[in-house]
């Protein structure tokens, strides 16, 4: 007690120093009109900021749920979809069917290893067998094609990327089935090519690449890409067709594995009509 | 008392520029004399500080600056050794303590004082070239009727 006694008589001066200066601080900034306006200007700047930064922070700390929200919803709408292009024809036709089960089901996934830079790139994804995903089932992303299931473990599944010179794809474009394979050349991450398309076809620069009848993979009208440049030499009557991927595999995050629930059945049929 | 009429009178009235207002005044702050006891000295420096500012109308301002001087002060006193003129009760000036550790003193001094004001008094929308150069020619002007004066009344004493 006597040293503080002592430590507060040793420095009453700086005390008072202190409560004189916010004295003359409250006399500066309430009767300088000037100073006044200053600080109510910086005080309503300051929490201006500290409740932008307050939102950032909340925004972020709930992005994940969000993102979560996000892809189930999508899945919700994907599965709803697939359902009304399974039926559209009950408008018209009596269908005979008691299962109602859609056609196409999603399981939405996280990319956790990705590659775009090598000739036959692939992706990993956090979802495997226990989650229902089997080898040969599409994988899309929000944009698009993103790839196809290669092989499969407990957890995790291999995903052949788009970007990976062994895909295969017939596009479809303008309505139109094309049965000539998009192929990725290894060239930049993000072209596929299209070769010995008949110039009669007239398809334009622009045009939207998607997925066609001619997969059991993918539903149809998925898009793969848009078409970037049609080259097309006077002497051919062919030309090549440069088409930019819809996914963006280098910000590839959130993928959608697609499973086909009658895919056995069908290429069974495919395979007996062979 | 001299000194604060010339101040108030003559010097917030001299007409260089808007900006160079020499605050000459508180030359009664640094050479206070050295017997007083630290908290008199806060005591005096806020007084003096808001008689100044009901001369210039800028409630406050001189006399936080002449709080902060007279803290600033104390600190550079205590490391200068000034035992003798403590024990004598002399004030604090050129001719009690030596040419050196007044210009010293003064040097540190006034300068933060300057700045000090000029900055409170442009808070929030400083134009830093305008700002350095009315800080600056202020504490030039204001050294130089300080060390004036120290120099009139030490060549006044010495005469008598």
């Amino acid at each position: 007690m006597q040293r503080l006694l002592a430590f507060i008589e040793h420095n009453i001066h700086i005390m008072l120093f202190v409560i004189l200066q916010v004295v003359c601080g409250f006399l500066i900034f309430r009767l300088n009109p000037y100073q006044k306006a200053t600080l109510t200007n910086s005080v309503a700047s300051v929490t201006a900021s500290s409740s932008q930064l307050a939102a950032n922070v909340s925004g972020y700390i709930g992005l994940k749920e969000e993102n979560l929200a996000l892809q189930n919803k999508i899945a919700e709408q994907f599965r709803n979809e697939s359902v009304s292009s399974l039926y559209y024809l009950a408008d018209t036709f009596t269908v005979r069917d008691t299962s109602r089960q859609p056609l196409f089901d999603i399981v939405p996934a996280q990319v956790v290893y990705n590659t775009s830079n090598k000739a036959k790139n692939i992706f990993i994804i956090n979802k495997g067998s226990d989650q229902g995903i089997k080898r040969n089932m599409g994988v899309i992303s929000s944009q698009g094609i993103a790839g196809k299931v290669i092989a499969t473990d407990n957890d995790y599944s291999t995903v052949m990327s788009l970007l990976n010179t062994d895909f295969n794809l017939i596009p479809n474009i303008n309505d139109v089935e094309y049965y000539l394979p998009i192929d990725w050349e290894n060239k930049e991450p993000n072209l596929l090519s299209l070769k010995r398309i008949n110039k009669l076809e007239m398809i334009t620069e622009g045009d939207v690449v998607k997925t066609g009848t001619s997969t059991v993979l993918f539903p149809r009208g998925i898009t793969i890409g848009t078409i970037d440049k049609v080259h097309s030499k006077t002497t051919s009557q062919y030309c090549n067709l440069d088409i930019v991927t819809a996914t963006d595999f280098r910000k590839l995050r959130y993928v959608y594995v697609i499973i086909n629930n009658d895919q056995e059945d069908i290429e069974q049929l495919i395979q007996n009509a062979e | 008392m001299l000194v604060l009429v010339f101040q108030f009178l003559v010097l917030n009235h001299l007409g260089f520029s808007a900006f160079i207002i020499p605050q000459a005044f508180i030359v009664l702050l640094i050479t206070l004399p050295l017997s007083l006891g630290k908290t008199t000295q806060v005591l005096i420096a806020f007084g003096l500080g808001i008689v100044a500012d009901l001369f210039v109308a800028t409630s406050g301002i001189h006399a936080s600056a002449s709080l902060w001087l007279i803290v600033l002060r104390i600190m550079i006193l205590s490391r200068q050794d000034l035992k003798q003129q403590m024990v004598s009760n002399l004030p604090y000036n050129m001719k009690s303590v030596g040419v050196l550790p007044f210009l010293n003193t003064t040097l540190i001094l006034v300068p933060l004082y300057h700045f000090y004001i000029f900055w409170i008094q442009n808070i929030g929308a400083i134009h830093w070239k305008n700002y350095f150069i009315a800080s600056g020619a202020s504490s030039i002007l204001a050294i130089t009727i300080i060390i004036t004066i120290q120099y009139l009344s030490f060549r006044g004493e010495n005469e008598r």
